[in-house]
């Protein structure tokens, strides 16, 4: 979280290399190359599905939840969802995680200018009120979970967001201490070629 | 539960889910309603924990040793109510209090194997710098004994205890606003 070295964000699509032997490197189980084939969403972020599967309960659950997480019918909108993902992984630091979930962020809001700026210029850049309610709502609670508290829920509130859409603005910014914690210690982002990702 | 030799934990009286059971949330609570809405993000939750923390083969990260990381990242993130399950359970793994220091003031409490130490440094490392990592640290591992799957495992423990401290700090703000 040190912000002296900003990592290069970016949203070109990045492949995941991996710090240690993928269960393709030493020969997988059926049932491992199975989960693999299914959870993985492209070729660019195979090895991390790949080195998940080494522990496969905990590979099954956590897909599970993440897809629950992101792609849940009602409440929160996708794309404040995506932004909660974002800022959490721009906090975080993590390059690969911030590329495909500013891309999917691109992909539902068409402002290029607002992930152009959240890239650049980091979660405090200039943003409208609802984006920055949802930002500053998941900086916190990335940063400091313990020292949130009902205030911080008051900008969402004003911006007209439920319960409901607390709780998953919550679960999605949850999502990524988990996420950016594998993603960044269990290997790395770097350039890849031309092939547009579909997921992370 | 098939290749320990170690007890189980106690099972938890009451309530079943571990999030609601941190949260305090009762059934046909207010809280309770709202997270029904999410089933499936309850159900996965609480598959997650039992995943890496009650495993049905837990390899070569013992049940003491996931209990012993669990308690380190909720001492540094700090959740209180997670720190506290965690107590009780290493405590009925047979931790004494000493045992317990070693890991919360982990590494000015009493001297541990180098094992777990390199344990929590890692588990230290994940819960508050994740950007800072390297390959040298799996390295070390390595070298701590530790293969592939005990890596991968120790990773998501970490990673999934961040999540539920998130995920109960959210729910307390609905219930304070309440």
């Amino acid at each position: 979280m040190s912000t002296a070295e900003r990592p290069p964000f970016t949203l070109d699509v990045l492949r995941w290399r991996p710090w240690l032997e993928t269960v393709d490197d030493v020969g997988p189980t059926p049932e491992q190359a199975a989960v693999v084939d299914q959870v993985a969403p492209s070729p660019e972020s195979r090895p991390y599905y790949a080195t998940l599967a080494h522990d496969l309960p905990a590979l099954r659950e956590r897909t599970a939840l993440f897809n629950a997480i992101m792609y849940g019918p009602r409440g929160a909108r996708r794309a404040d969802r995506e932004l909660a993902s974002t800022a959490a992984s721009l906090v975080n630091g993590c390059v690969y995680c911030t590329s495909v979930h500013a891309r999917r962020y691109l992909e539902l809001t068409k402002d290029s200018a607002v992930v152009g700026r959240l890239l650049d210029e980091g979660v405090g850049t200039d943003l409208g009120e609802r984006e920055r309610a949802v930002v500053d709502y998941a900086v916190k609670l990335t940063d400091d979970p313990a020292g949130v508290t009902a205030a911080d829920l008051a900008p969402l509130r004003r911006a007209g967001f439920s319960d409901l859409e607390i709780l998953d603005i919550t679960h999605a910014t949850a999502m990524f201490a988990w996420a950016n914690r594998l993603m960044q210690t269990l290997g790395e982002g770097e350039p890849a070629g031309d092939p547009p990702a579909q997921g992370g | 539960m098939a290749n320990t030799t170690e007890p189980a934990p106690p099972a938890d009286a009451g309530i079943p889910d571990p999030i609601d059971r941190l949260a305090g949330i009762a059934p046909d609570s207010p809280l309770a309603r709202l997270r029904a809405q999410r089933p499936e993000v309850a159900r996965h939750a609480a598959g997650s924990y039992l995943a890496l923390l009650e495993p049905d083969d837990p390899g070569g990260v013992s049940r003491r040793e996931r209990e012993a990381i669990a308690l380190r990242v909720a001492v540094l993130t700090p959740s209180p109510s997670i720190a506290e399950r965690h107590r009780a359970r290493l405590r009925a793994l047979g931790a004494d209090d000493v045992a317990l220091a070693a890991i919360e003031q982990f590494p000015h409490g009493a001297a541990l194997a180098p094992r777990e130490a390199a344990i929590l440094r890692h588990t230290d490392r994940l819960t508050l710098e994740p950007g800072a990592a390297t390959p040298a640290q799996i390295a070390e591992l390595k070298v701590a004994g530790l293969g592939p799957r005990d890596i991968v495992t120790i990773a998501q423990l970490i990673a999934y205890l961040s999540f539920e401290a998130r995920v109960l700090a959210g729910l307390r703000l609905l219930a304070e606003e309440a």
